[in-house]
C-alpha cells in the first residue's frame, strides 16, 4: 500500500482513460487497492471526470465491505 | 456413475494461460464458427441446444440473448456473472483458473451474438488470484486479437472489462450486480424490465454466469445437436456439482444431467460421510435450497427430479450434513450468513432476514418458544411470496424445509428452557 500521492493517482487514471461510467467502478477499485482508502480528493476528481453524482460515488463507497474512506490505523 | 468432462476436460493439462495449448485441444473453434455465421444464427443454436442458465434460476440461455438481440436500443453490454457467492458453490473458480480462454471465448462468442461492444467479468473480490489471472488473459487476448478491433479479422470489435467483487453476496443476483458496475450501492430491481430490456445504463445486458458461458464455445464447435446428445431430452449438457459439507472428498465434479442419483454423486464421489454416520439432510443446490431428508436423495440428477423431490438444482451446489447434528444449527449456520446479505432494497428481505436470524439464534441458544416455530414459518412464508429477487425468495426455504422434515430437533430446542 502506498501514501496517497497525486502522481500515482494521476497514473492510474491515464491507464484508465479517457474515464467514463463505464469504468468508475473498476478505477475506484483500483484506487482503494493502490492506496487502502478512498481519498477524499480522489472522490471529487471522479465525480468531475464522469459526471457522476459524488453523493452516488460515496453512496457505493459506503456500502461495499472493501471500501474505506480513511486510512486504517497500522495498530 | 462417472465424470464427464466437457467443460473441466482442460482443467489442469495445461498452463491455463496458454493460448497455443488451447488452441490445440480444439480451443477457438466455437469462436471461429460463430463469427462466419449471423448474430442471429448463433442465437439459433443456443437456444436448439437447450442451454439453460447455471447460477441458480435456469432461465433458457437462447431467449435471454434474442431478447437483447432484438432490443434497438445501443449500445449493448455482456457480462459474465463471476461473483460466486453461494453458500457451497465454488465450481465457478474451476473454470476460471483452470479453463480461461474457454471462458472467454464464450463470452467473445456472446457480446457478438447480441451486438456488445463492451463486455465486463465481474469476479467475486475474495477470488484475489483469479482476478490478477484474468487482469493478464485480458492483456493476452488484445494481442491474440480476441479482444479489441476486428476479432480475428471479422469486422466485430469488443472490449472487455475485468472487475473486481467488493465483498456483497448479493453484488452476484444479475441486477445488484448491474447497479454495482453503475457505481451504485449493489441493490435489485423490479422486474420487468428484465436486463435484455433494460440493464447496464438503461441498455440492453445480457448477464451469464460463468459455467453457462464455458457451453457456448462446446455448442458452437460441435452443433446444437450433436451437444444434446449430453444430458437428458430437457436437461442437456452437464453440471459441475460442487461437493461439500460432511462429506470426505470435498470437491467439483462435472457429470452429465440425469447420470446418476444424488446419492450416487454424494457416495460414490464424496467417498460417504466425515463421520461415517447416515446422511440427514442434503441441500442439492446451495445454500438457499430446501434441505432435502436422507431418505430422498434416490433422486435422478436432472432439474426436474430434483423439484419433485422437494427442492431445486440452483446453483448445484451439494452440501450435505450427517446424522448427529441437529437441524437448528443447520438453519443458525445458514442465517447467520444471509441474515447480513439482504440489499435492503424490499421490505419482505430486509426486515424478514434479520428476523428469522434473530429467532434462529435465540432458538439455537435454547432461549425460544413455540411461538417462535410459528412466526418463523410466517415470515419465511412472506419473504418467498412478496421479495423482489431471488435471494428473499429462496434464503428461507432450508429454514421452513427443516421445519417441516425435523420438527423434532426444533421441539428439543424448545425444550431445553423449560427443563
Amino acid at each position: 500500500m502506498k501514501m496517497f500521492n497525486m502522481q500515482t493517482y494521476q497514473n492510474l487514471i491515464n491507464e484508465h482513460s479517457p474515464v467514463t461510467p463505464e469504468n468508475l467502478f473498476v478505477l475506484i477499485g483500483k484506487i482503494q487497492d493502490t492506496f487502502g482508502y478512498m481519498p477524499t480528493e480522489a472522490v471529487h476528481d471522479l465525480a468531475a471526470k464522469t459526471g457522476v453524482a459524488e453523493a452516488r460515488i460515496y453512496g457505493a463507497l459506503t456500502s461495499y465491505k472493501d471500501f474505506k474512506l480513511r486510512m486504517e490505523d497500522k495498530g | 456413475m462417472k465424470e464427464r468432462k466437457v467443460l473441466t476436460r482442460r482443467v489442469g493439462k495445461y498452463e491455463p494461460l496458454d493460448l497455443k495449448a488451447y488452441e490445440a485441444s480444439g480451443g477457438l473453434e466455437g469462436l471461429r464458427r460463430a463469427l462466419v455465421l449471423k448474430p442471429e444464427e448463433v442465437i439459433e443454436q443456443i437456444k436448439l441446444s437447450g442451454l439453460t442458465g447455471r447460477g441458480g434460476a435456469a432461465f433458457p440461455t437462447g431467449l435471454k440473448w434474442g431478447s437483447a438481440a432484438q432490443e434497438k436500443e445501443t449500445p449493448k453490454y455482456f457480462i459474465c456473472n463471476a461473483d460466486e457467492g453461494e453458500l457451497g458453490t465454488f465450481k465457478d473458480k474451476v473454470l476460471l483458473d483452470g479453463a480461461p480462454w474457454a471462458v472467454l471465448e464464450g463470452i467473445v462468442i456472446g457480446a457478438y451474438a447480441i451486438g456488445a461492444q463492451l463486455a465486463y467479468i465481474y469476479v467475486k473480490g475474495e477470488y484475489e488470484e483469479t482476478v490478477k489471472l484474468w487482469e493478464k488473459l485480458a492483456a493476452e487476448a488484445q494481442k491474440a486479437r480476441l479482444l479489441g478491433t476486428d476479432v480475428l479479422d471479422s469486422e466485430f470489435s469488443l472490449q472487455l472489462q475485468v472487475v473486481k467483487g467488493r465483498g456483497l453476496y448479493i453484488a452476484g443476483e444479475e441486477f445488484a450486480l448491474i447497479s454495482s458496475l453503475e457505481t451504485r450501492r449493489a441493490m435489485s430491481r423490479l422486474k420487468p424490465p428484465y436486463p435484455s430490456q433494460r440493464g447496464l445504463f438503461g441498455k440492453p445486458t445480457v448477464v451469464n454466469n460463468v459455467e453457462t458461458i464455458a457451453n457456448v464455445p462446446v455448442i458452437l464447435a460441435k452443433g446444437a445437436e450433436e451437444y444434446r446428445k449430453l444430458g437428458t431430452k430437457d436437461d442437456p449438457g452437464t453440471r459441475l456439482f460442487s461437493l461439500s459439507g460432511d462429506v470426505k472428498e470435498a470437491g467439483v465434479y462435472e457429470v452429465e444431467l440425469g447420470s446418476g442419483t444424488l446419492r450416487e454423486l454424494i457416495d460414490e464421489f464424496g467417498k460417504g460421510t466425515t463421520g461415517g454416520r447416515h446422511i440427514k439432510a442434503v441441500q442439492p443446490g446451495g445454500g438457499t435450497s430446501a434441505l432435502l431428508a436422507g431418505n430422498s436423495l434416490d433422486c435422478r440428477l436432472t432439474t426436474e427430479a430434483i423439484r419433485k423431490a422437494g427442492s431445486s438444482i440452483g446453483t448445484a451446489g451439494v452440501i450435505v450434513y450427517e446424522q448427529g447434528k441437529s437441524a437448528v444449527g443447520i438453519v443458525r449456520g445458514l442465517m447467520d450468513f444471509y441474515g447480513l446479505e439482504s440489499c435492503g432494497r424490499c421490505a419482505p428481505c430486509r426486515i424478514g432476514v434479520v428476523r428469522m436470524k434473530e429467532i434462529v439464534e435465540r432458538l439455537s441458544h435454547g432461549k425460544g418458544t413455540t411461538e417462535d416455530l410459528e412466526q418463523l414459518r410466517r415470515i419465511g412464508k412472506a419473504c418467498v411470496v412478496a421479495s423482489t429477487c431471488g435471494m428473499g425468495q429462496a434464503f428461507p426455504l432450508p429454514v421452513l424445509s427443516a421445519l417441516e422434515l425435523f420438527p423434532g430437533d426444533f421441539e428439543a430446542a424448545i425444550a431445553k428452557v423449560s427443563v
